[in-house]
């Protein structure tokens, strides 16, 4: 069987009037549904127990979904049913699980709005954002289905007289998918699809923040024929996760997340427990502090736009975001003064009105750590720029900021804050800021604005961010686009969406037949 | 067998053609010819020229300047002989310096082709000439992007003083009957023409009322002055993301009680989007119900974004809003053409191409449908229509010339969007260099 070649599915074209008109309706189609029930889904059952509120970040009155809250005794149960249903899973063609992904994307593909909806609702994201959400899951899909396909036709290796080499990949078992709320459709769609396209059986275990549109992402899979038995659903706090990590019959964690959560996963699942007969892998993708350098040949009419959209668009809650600018002294002085006046124009508001670049904060703890890291930026340096919110007190806004002047060894240049807070710096050259980006634990994307081919290319050759962006923005990776992932404490290396990233969900086997016998090749 | 109307466009046609091709004597300009006839016929060479354009005047140094030149000529594949010249006097300090003078040179020879100067007040000498010579002007003041509120209101300032300055500029040039009035009445003499983008940081393509609301204040100052100062203000359009914005904000300004009885004012039809001809119903249905008195005018273009449409569609996965076979958008261009001449009493046409047979298509329309010749007004892009602009004044013809000021900096996007246009295949300007046979550059699309 051969699919045609992936193409990544379009966003929506939000500039027609017409295209709007439609998310609007899909979200008074999720309104009347709201709010929704989510329980644990283990197999065929649907476990309620005790509750666990999601709510709209932007009005912390309106319950988004009320899930279940699932134990460390529902993971258990849950890794049982999923493990007993792997080897059948294993077993089903590869062709088969590449066409059940395929009509779980089309199943996403004719609710995409309303799924887009979800994700404005429950997450706080703009519109244009819970759009391109809903399409990375779908792009997902389609890219791993491909992709499996591939892999299963195994790898080719040297054959010499007498011998017959064969080389495949299988499944490793069961793949537990810790999944965070700032994509809450692709992140958990991309990691689930990864596993079960590959034939692992799966349980996912969505962030306590988004438990309705990790629902979505089990229903689409088991809607498009994944047996329920291979999939389940663990709505729940970190409790739950932490089961699933520790579950002897978990084979793959694949985790999105901070990187203190990240570090204890690997910890966790390093160690050996009871009978279990394998070692555990563990795919992390992990936080960064992102740096954009600014040449002093730079376009600022580019450049700015692309800083303040990386920086805050989403209100920085994305691991790709721009936390710091490096900007040569030569033109820091005009970048400074431009970035404060496009700063000022931002829209802080409601995630449903079409426009708004700066949503909410995902919840209060999130509100909470962004103003105090804003307080220490004012203390440590100075604040060219602070557009505040003038929306009502019931959602959990901050403002957008600006700092500069921090001394070298501020918290605010080296802690990822996931919230609408840039640093700029001035740097003598790119070679000093690339010192200061080597500087850094972290590796995940980086930006440069630059026009000479031979900076560019200097740049590229050093910098050690796993996705680095020239004279664009540095968030919106796409599948097969921009395979995406950190190095460093960044993430375990493997690209999301890209060619490789299928390797860490199988064990590869390989077959060696002696064709020699009596001087006979057979 | 050709239509009588066909033979008359292949008549005007040459005549245009002949009498264009006459005005050209400075040996400068043929240079230029041929150095813009190489570019277009090398993709490669065509983007390093382009990219150096743009980077330019953000060059801190002739140093930098020559730096980033061999940068570029570095990615070619193959160098024209002088350029592979320039780029091994890249190897001493002194040698990169005088390379860099002399790039410097070169771009800004090329930008005052196209800019007619850096402030309004240094337009004055090219702007009485051009009256001299039977043309008036659109005068378009360059900027950077507008990013902030202070930016906007920056550009809307020096939109007013401008105002202000064409109108005392105007003032004391001798009558020029023919560029003064058509058969509707009078027509301002000074025109200036403002770009939306420029007067508001919030153009979203997704939320067009932001940008309409940000942008109307501002506009409305601008509506204000010009009626003071009877200069007609026109409203330019740019890529398909602020289409919807700018064409709410300028029909629902000019529907205000206020701008009835003035000031002149316009916008603009871009041909080569799929969806101009309902565009067109719209504005004509709207010049129709609107008795103002100086009816709207509406400037035909083929459009000026047409690259970044279809870049643009194609990274999303859209259908593209243009018109991707040229022959296309040109019977479009012509089925305007008519449909606007059509409806002369409420509206004005004017038609803004460099293209031979779109200009003689109009004259010949327009002539049929029972206009005068000053009826319709003719546009012109300074630097790139100036032999077309003296063909079109011996005609009798009413010419504008859209004439951008500003420095280089923020001169660069416009510059290179027209030497990406002046260098394209498909360009009416590259086909004549050519040496097409002229029955082909005239036959119907």
């Amino acid at each position: 069987m051969t699919l045609g070649p992936f193409v990544n599915e379009p966003v929506l074209e939000l500039r027609r009037g017409e295209v709007r008109d439609a998310l609007s309706r899909g979200m008074a189609a999720l309104e009347r549904k709201l709010p929704l029930r989510v329980p644990a889904m283990i197999g065929e059952r649907r476990i309620d127990g005790e509750t666990l509120l999601s709510t709209d970040p932007g009005d912390r009155e309106q319950v988004v979904a009320v899930a279940t809250r699932a134990t460390g005794q529902d993971a258990r149960r849950a890794v049982e049913v999923v493990s007993a249903a792997a080897g059948a899973w294993a077993s089903v063609a590869a062709e088969e699980r590449a066409l059940i992904l395929l009509r779980s994307a089309a199943w996403m593909r004719e609710r995409r709005h309303e799924l887009a909806a979800l994700c404005v609702r429950e997450c706080g994201k703009p519109w244009a954002e819970a759009d391109a959400d809903v399409a990375e899951a779908i792009d997902f899909l389609e890219y791993y289905a491909r992709g499996a396909l591939a892999l299963d036709r195994g790898a080719s290796v040297l054959q010499v007289p007498g011998e017959r080499n064969h080389m495949r990949y299988a499944a490793r078992g069961v793949c537990a998918v810790i999944a965070p709320w700032n994509f809450p459709l692709a992140i958990p769609t991309g990691m689930l699809a990864a596993a079960l396209a590959t034939g692992n059986a799966g349980v996912l275990k969505p962030a306590e923040q988004s438990p309705a549109c990790g629902a979505m992402v089990v229903e689409a899979l088991r809607a498009g024929g994944v047996p329920p038995d291979a999939v389940a659903l663990l709505p729940g706090a970190g409790d739950a996760g932490a089961a699933l990590v520790r579950d002897p019959r978990v084979h793959t964690i694949a985790f999105t997340g901070s990187a203190s959560v990240g570090a204890e996963i690997i910890a966790a699942a390093a160690r050996v427990r009871g009978d279990q007969s394998h070692i555990k892998r563990v795919i992390a993708e992990m936080g960064g502090k992102n740096c954009v350098i600014v040449d002093s040949d730079a376009d600022l009419d580019e450049a700015i736009p692309a800083i303040v959209r990386s920086a805050f668009v989403y209100a920085g809650q994305k691991c790709s975001a721009a936390a710091r600018v490096l900007v040569h002294e030569g033109i820091a002085d005009a970048l400074l003064e431009r970035v404060a006046g496009a700063v000022a124009t931002l829209q802080i508001g409601q995630a449903d009105v079409f426009g708004t670049d700066v949503g909410p904060l995902i919840d209060e703890e999130a509100q909470r750590r962004v103003l105090r890291y804003t307080k220490l930026a004012a203390d440590e340096g100075v604040i060219v720029a602070a557009r505040e919110p003038e929306v009502d007190g019931r959602g959990w806004f901050c403002p957008a900021s600006v700092v500069t002047g921090l001394p070298a060894d501020s918290a605010i240049l080296r802690d990822e804050i996931f919230g609408p807070l840039l640093a700029i710096e001035r740097v003598r050259d790119v070679e000093d800021a690339l010192d200061r980006v080597e500087a850094l634990p972290f590796a995940l994307t980086g930006g440069l604005f630059c026009r000479n081919p031979q900076t560019v290319q200097s740049v590229a050759a050093r910098s050690p961010v796993g996705n680095l962006y020239v004279n664009r923005h540095i968030t919106g990776a796409m599948v097969g686009r921009q395979p995406f992932g950190g190095n460093r404490l960044s993430g375990s290396g493997a690209k999301a969406g890209g060619p490789d990233y299928l390797l860490q969900f199988v064990e590869g086997r390989v077959v060696t037949e002696n064709t020699l016998r009596h001087g006979l090749v057979v | 067998m050709q239509s009588p109307a066909e033979r008359e466009i292949l008549e005007v046609g040459s005549r245009l053609l002949t009498s264009a091709d006459s005005s050209v004597h400075s040996p400068v300009r043929a240079i230029d010819k041929r150095a813009l006839e190489r570019a277009s016929q090398d993709a490669e060479l065509r983007t390093a020229l382009l990219r150096f354009v743009d980077v330019a005047p953000a060059c801190r140094s002739p140093a930098d300047l020559a730096a980033h030149l061999i940068g570029f000529l570095g990615e070619l594949h193959e160098r024209p002989l002088p350029l592979d010249a320039a780029m091994r006097m890249g190897s001493s300090k002194a040698a990169r310096a005088a390379l860099g003078r002399a790039a410097a040179a070169g771009v800004r020879h090329v930008a005052h082709r196209f800019i007619v100067a850096e402030q309004p007040g240094d337009a004055e000498k090219v702007l009485r000439s051009l009256w001299s010579e039977g043309v008036t002007t659109s005068v378009d003041l360059l900027g950077e992007a507008t990013l902030s509120s202070q930016e906007a209101d920056r550009y809307a300032q020096r939109c007013l003083d401008t105002l202000d300055s064409l109108a005392g500029i105007y003032a004391a040039l001798a009558p020029m009957p023919q560029l003064e009035a058509d058969s509707i009445g009078p027509i301002p003499r000074a025109n200036l023409s403002v770009k939306v983008s420029a007067l508001t940081p919030l153009l979203r393509p997704d939320a067009p009322e932001l940008g309409e609301r940000d942008a109307m204040p501002r506009l409305r100052a601008l509506l204000r002055r010009a009626k003071e100062r009877d200069v007609h203000l026109h409203v330019d359009m740019e890529s398909f993301d602020s289409r919807e914005a700018v064409t709410e904000l300028v029909l629902s300004l000019l529907g205000e009680d206020e701008f009835r009885d003035g000031p002149s004012a316009g916008l603009v039809l871009q041909a080569y989007l799929t969806d101009s001809p309902e565009l067109c119903e719209r504005i004509v249905a709207w010049a129709e119900r609107s008795a103002r008195a100086q009816p709207l005018v509406v400037r035909l273009v083929k459009g000026a974004y047409w690259d970044h449409e279809v870049v643009d569609a194609r990274q999303h996965g859209w259908r593209s809003p243009v018109f991707e076979v040229k022959a296309e958008c040109d019977r479009n261009f012509e089925a305007l053409t008519v449909r606007l001449l059509k409806t002369r009493s409420h509206l004005r046409a004017a038609i803004a191409s460099h293209n031979l047979r779109s200009v003689a298509h109009a004259i010949v329309a327009n002539r049929a449908l029972g206009g005068q010749p000053r009826d319709v007004e003719f546009q012109v892009l300074r630097g790139l229509g100036d032999e077309l602009q003296r063909a079109l004044v011996r005609e009798g013809l009413r010419v504008r010339t859209y004439c951008p000021i500003g420095d280089l900096v923020a001169g660069m996007a416009y510059l290179v969007r027209r030497l990406l246009e002046n260098t394209s295949n498909q360009s009416f300007l590259a086909d004549q260099v050519r040496g097409r046979p002229l029955e082909e550059l005239l036959a119907a699309p």
